[in-house]
């Protein structure tokens, strides 16, 4: 089974280009920020 | 005592923040666990530092979660129950907490994803600049919720409008009020500390099971360096905020110490029974002298009793006096659990010394207990105000009748025993799991088929197809 935590890539593994790895960054980083607000409202909507 | 609106909003704030502390004072240290364990994996290339990570950052993750659910909903509670003392403080309150929210989100929840998620698609150094950020997010947290409550232990820098509603005047002494350097730096050391003695547990576990194992004996280690530094550290840093108690909440310190009267050269109560009532101890084991000297300074020092307060302005004595000593006598513990591993570790044999192992087994949950017996300490030491000095706790609930109070109060015990008792017991088994439970358990070596010329040598799983 595919472990849900992605571990580090191998040794000697060839790395992606800098700018596809700036946006994996940073789009990882905006996906997960919108996970935790979607919690946050739906939060909100209970409580109201 | 009598369960009114304010009783029962009382006990649901502290029910709930008790609950959430829990989460934050473990994921800040373990965030910057996290990123140690990666910093030394980059340098060194350990592969028991990367395992480590790879275990921990799943803990991390459901911790931080839970903090996340647990923490949102107090911030709709002072709404809902302290709606009067949101109107009156939050223009200087409300840019702090929102700041702290804007900590939260925009550098641990974001970046969190990085860490689970992104390890081969950001590549190793990336990954590394997010786990800092998560670890730096965590203390900028931290950091605007103890300005935020430092603000209201000792409140200054704001100006009391005509319609009771305060604003800052000053926004370097709302955020630096004199309180929050050592304040800032207890807590954060507490969960430095409650963050080693949790994997210090775990870690001991697993050696207790299987004294082999060299990755939670390495974490073990790291566990005990850290606790053997951070709590002789926090002895001192904890004594210093309490001469800042006696400094800007001498009825909070009298409270703490079960003084009643003024006097000089007072003695120190390890413990007491306090009778509000009488205004008495009614039994209690004292050293002469040694309170002056532990609370000022200096054994002839003049110390404010309880009698020179009015009594609607004094703390509950029994529950401060008590929770502190709670937290000091875990810290006490932590000190000494620190000392005998350090010694230990300097002699070898730390992963045969069972009874160590069983302490450090036994400390495990001390750093929550600590935690939250010295929240209750501040926050119930702070009592009858919600704002010190400023507004009485009694004047800033919500116009809430008891029945909406009592149902929302049970509605949160049942659903927080539900979250706590699934995420705890979840978090329990992966720990008692282990680092390398999930990790790629080691290919047997298989003997080689009859005839082979070098039938005696195993096939070294590299060679399989």
């Amino acid at each position: 089974m595919r472990a849900i935590i992605e571990p580090p890539p191998e040794p000697g593994a060839p790395l992606a280009p800098l700018a596809q790895r700036l946006a994996w960054f940073f789009g990882l980083a905006f996906a997960a920020a919108a996970a935790t607000a979607v919690v946050a409202y739906l939060l909100k909507a209970l409580l109201r | 005592m009598h369960f009114d609106a304010l009783l029962l909003s009382r006990l649901q704030f502290a029910f709930t923040i008790a609950f959430h502390i829990i989460f934050p004072s473990f994921t800040i240290g373990l965030a910057s666990f996290l990123a140690v364990l990666e910093g030394l994996w980059l340098a060194t290339r350990n592969e028991a530092f990367k395992v480590l990570y790879l275990f921990w950052v799943k803990i991390f993750a459901i911790s931080f979660g839970m903090g996340v659910v647990t923490g949102v909903v107090m911030s709709y509670e002072i709404g809902t129950n302290w709606s009067v003392y949101a109107t009156l403080v939050a223009p200087v309150i409300g840019p702090l907490l929102a700041f702290e929210v804007l900590a939260a989100f925009f550098l641990e929840a974001s970046f969190l994803g990085v860490m689970l998620f992104g390890w081969k698609k950001v590549g190793p150094r990336l990954h590394f600049a997010a786990t800092c950020l998560v670890a730096l997010g965590t203390l900028i947290s931290a950091f605007w919720i103890i300005s935020a409550n430092s603000w209201m232990q000792d409140p200054s820098g704001y100006v009391r409008m005509a319609d009771g509603t305060l604003r800052a005047t000053d926004w370097g002494q709302v955020i630096f009020s004199p309180t929050f350097p050592v304040r800032f730096g207890h807590m954060v050391l507490a969960a430095y500390l409650t963050t080693a003695l949790v994997v210090g547990a775990a870690s001991a576990w697993r050696l207790l099971k299987d004294h082999e194992e060299d990755e939670s004996c390495l974490a073990l280690k790291m566990a005990i360096g850290m606790f053997a530094i951070v709590a002789p550290l926090q002895l001192l840093v904890g004594d210093a905020s309490g001469k800042e108690v006696l400094r800007v909440q001498p009825a909070k310190l009298a409270a703490i110490e079960a003084f009643w009267d003024t006097r000089r050269a007072e003695a120190f109560h390890v413990v007491a029974w306090p009778d509000e009532a009488t205004e008495t101890n009614r039994w209690e084991v004292a050293i002469p002298k040694l309170g002056s000297l532990i609370t000022a300074g200096r054994v002839d020092a003049e110390i404010k009793g309880l009698k020179d307060f009015a009594p609607a302005d004094r703390p509950p004595v029994a529950v401060v006096f008590w929770a502190f000593r709670v937290m000091v006598g875990l810290g006490l513990g932590m000190i000494g659990l620190g000392a005998w591993g350090a010694f230990r570790v300097w002699r070898g044999g730390l992963p045969d010394d069972r009874w160590l192992l069983r302490a450090c087994v036994a400390m495990g949950p001390a750093g929550f207990i600590s935690v939250v017996a010295g929240w209750t300490v501040a926050e119930v030491g702070r009592q009858p105000f919600v704002v010190y000095g400023v507004l009485r706790t009694a004047e800033a609930v919500s116009p809430v009748t008891t029945g909406e109070v009592s149902v929302s109060l049970i509605a949160f015990m049942a659903i927080y025993a539900l979250i706590f008792g699934f995420g705890a017991l979840y978090i329990l088994r992966l720990m008692a799991a282990g680092p390398l439970a999930g990790a790629e358990a080691p290919v047997p070596a298989m003997p080689r088929p009859p005839g082979y010329a070098l039938a005696a040598a195993p096939v070294e799983p590299e060679e399989r197809s």
